[in-house]
């Protein structure tokens, strides 16, 4: 046998090896499996223990995918008609977009037998919400006191050079600008107050970072003593030893749903309906909600944790703000890039 | 025996049109999409048209420079050092270059914020020697991010250094110092114009890789100091304006690639070519 190629050798060679991956894609979603993107770090570790197992023993592979949830638009948006993931996990400000970018589909709610367990208002006709994230300010009690209201942050000299910011990229922060703005005479679409408070605060040391994930690490070191950030956040860094609490602005606490969806296009919509009953089971949410995950649960069978209650009273419950997310989305892209020019040396 | 190579280098050719050429023709084409679904120059045309974008762009190719200019000044004394070592220390300095590549460029950025941190060794030195009166943070400046793209980058000019002053021959600096040269004319006459192809391949890929390192520009540089790689996620991540974020992709591997180029065709000088 000769070991000289041929050019048909060559050219064979070369289609096979462009194939390859196609191939083994293939085959691994055709063997019951999907891909379900999670926010990265606390959410896709506790999934990945936790909702996987359920998820598997309904006879579906749970392959989690990290990525925040613009990511996650953006990946989709990159990939459409052949989406990288069945599953998403989003927040209303992207859930609307996925909508108007026909990125997900309405879901069948007959097909999950946990879903009459669900809050009223985390049945939505485009899946469910497995949580209700709750926002609000964290801080360290050894190096600063209690922050009550977002006019504190610039108004107060004891928090100047001592808070992080971060811009319209995460869903925590534009809460936070939107609060902001209303503090100082600006709402939901007029985001101006907003951007002169934080020009003027630049020069008194305001850390910008440039993710969630980064201000947690400078929280950790010290470097920032207070930040915008949901409970769940907060909840992680106690559960590791840091000196971090949660207050709730006096103002109310934007809240953030996060919702499993859908994406149009899934070739295992099957397994993606598998994957939400799991999520929003009684015994994966009351898993859920222990330390150091401690995610408010939505299943109506699963009571709140001490812990949890130690976070959020029925008051602080009552004293939740929704924000207008068709209102904030068409400016989002125009915020984000006077972030930038804003922030820029 | 150039045919019968090819099954050899089929594999890396195919790897490399799957994976690199095709999606960089893809991204070209894309780059040229306008929002109404036409082709046209439309998002170079708004780039350069961007003040901010501008700024973006000769602050990044100016950070390949400087640390360029740092690499080069930390590097070349440790060229030297190599030179004069003997067998056993040349290893030993080979080692020392590539231990810190066995750990995570993440790994070492996110080190960075120790020690340039409020709490970290250079605000407690500083404050122990009376030259700043509180613990302050060094993070979040251009110099930071300087100096850290400069010790992550560092084995990526020394290797090739190494590479070819390792094949230079000593006998060269002996003929030189018998014919009477002091020590710096040897270093400048004759080690050099040895290490300079070296110095050049390290060059062009220090800068290649400082200018397109994420991680550290946006850990170390905060969200105040945005360079194109951070530039171009925003319009990806944020703002889902995929086209204009491949234009811009597009002028950072343009500007780049020209640097690059004039470094590879100074490479191939004939005085500096002789030596390699």
């Amino acid at each position: 046998m000769s070991l000289r190629p041929t050019r048909r050798s060559v050219v064979a060679g070369l289609a096979g090896l462009a194939a390859a991956p196609f191939v083994a894609s293939r085959s691994a979603r055709a063997a019951g499996s999907i891909v379900a993107a999670a926010f990265p770090g606390s959410w896709e570790d506790a999934y990945r223990a936790t909702v996987a197992p359920v998820v598997k023993a309904a006879g579906t592979d749970l392959v989690l995918a990290p990525a925040l949830a613009q990511d996650q638009l953006a990946r989709l948006l990159a990939t459409q008609g052949r989406p990288a993931f069945d599953a998403m996990m989003v927040s209303p400000g992207q859930t609307t977009e996925a909508i108007s970018r026909g990125l997900i589909e309405k879901i069948d709610p007959s097909r999950l037998k946990n879903w009459s367990k669900l809050l009223p208002a985390a049945q939505t006709e485009w899946g469910p919400n497995v949580t209700v994230e709750i926002t609000g300010f964290a801080y360290n009690p050894r190096l600063v006191p209690k922050p009550r209201t977002y006019r504190d942050l610039f108004d107060n000299p004891v928090y100047h050079g001592k808070v992080g910011w971060i811009g319209f990229g995460s869903n925590t922060a534009t809460l936070a600008w939107v609060e902001i703005a209303k503090a100082f005479g600006g709402s939901e679409d007029d985001m101006s107050p907003a951007f002169k408070m934080l020009a003027e605060h630049l020069n008194k040391g305001a850390v910008i970072a440039n993710s969630g994930n980064q201000q947690m690490a400078l929280y950790q070191q010290n470097e920032i003593a207070v930040f915008m950030s949901s409970v769940g956040n907060v909840a992680n860094l106690k559960a590791r030893g840091v000196s971090c609490e949660f207050a709730h602005p006096t103002t109310g606490s934007p809240a953030l749903p996060v919702a499993l969806h859908l994406v149009k296009g899934s070739t295992n919509a099957e397994g993606v309906y598998q994957y939400m009953d799991a999520a929003i089971s009684a015994d994966v949410q009351r898993k859920l909600a222990l330390p150091p995950t401690e995610i408010l649960p939505t299943n109506t069978d699963v009571p709140l944790t001490d812990s949890l209650k130690s976070f959020i009273s029925d008051a602080d419950i009552k004293n939740l703000i929704y924000p207008n997310w068709a209102k904030i989305n068409p400016n989002r892209a125009a915020w984000s890039a006077e972030f930038d020019r804003v922030v820029k040396k | 025996m150039v045919r019968s190579g090819i099954p050899f280098v089929a594999p890396m050719v195919a790897l490399s049109v799957a994976g690199f050429l095709m999606p960089l023709a893809v991204l070209a084409a894309f780059s040229f999409r306008d929002p109404a679904g036409g082709f046209g120059v439309g998002n170079y045309a708004k780039l350069l048209a961007d003040p901010l974008a501008l700024e973006v762009l000769f602050d990044t190719l100016f950070l390949g420079a400087k640390v360029v200019t740092l690499t080069t000044l930390l590097g070349l004394p440790i060229a030297l050092l190599y030179w004069h070592a003997g067998p056993r220390q040349r290893s030993l300095i080979v080692f020392l270059t590539l231990l810190p590549m066995l750990t995570s460029n993440v790994v070492r950025t996110f080190a960075w914020i120790v020690i340039l941190g409020r709490q970290g060794p250079v605000s407690q030195m500083l404050l122990q020697l009376g030259i700043i009166p509180f613990p302050r943070s060094f993070l979040f400046n251009e110099t930071a991010v300087v100096v850290v793209l400069s010790q992550i980058e560092l084995p990526l000019l020394l290797l090739p250094i190494m590479a070819v002053m390792s094949r230079a021959d000593r006998n060269l600096v002996s003929a030189a110092q018998t014919l009477g040269a002091g020590p710096w004319r040897i270093a400048w006459s004759v080690l050099l114009p040895l290490a300079a192809p070296g110095i050049l391949a390290g060059w062009v890929l220090v800068f290649a890789s400082a200018t397109t390192s994420y991680v550290t520009q946006a850990v170390i540089g905060g969200a105040r100091h945005i360079y194109l790689p951070q530039y171009i996620y925003r319009e990806v991540g944020v703002l889902f304006q995929w086209p204009s974020a491949a234009a811009i992709a597009m002028v950072l591997l343009a500007s780049t690639g020209v640097v690059m180029a004039a470094l590879a065709a100074l490479a191939r000088h004939p005085r500096l070519a002789a030596h390699g």
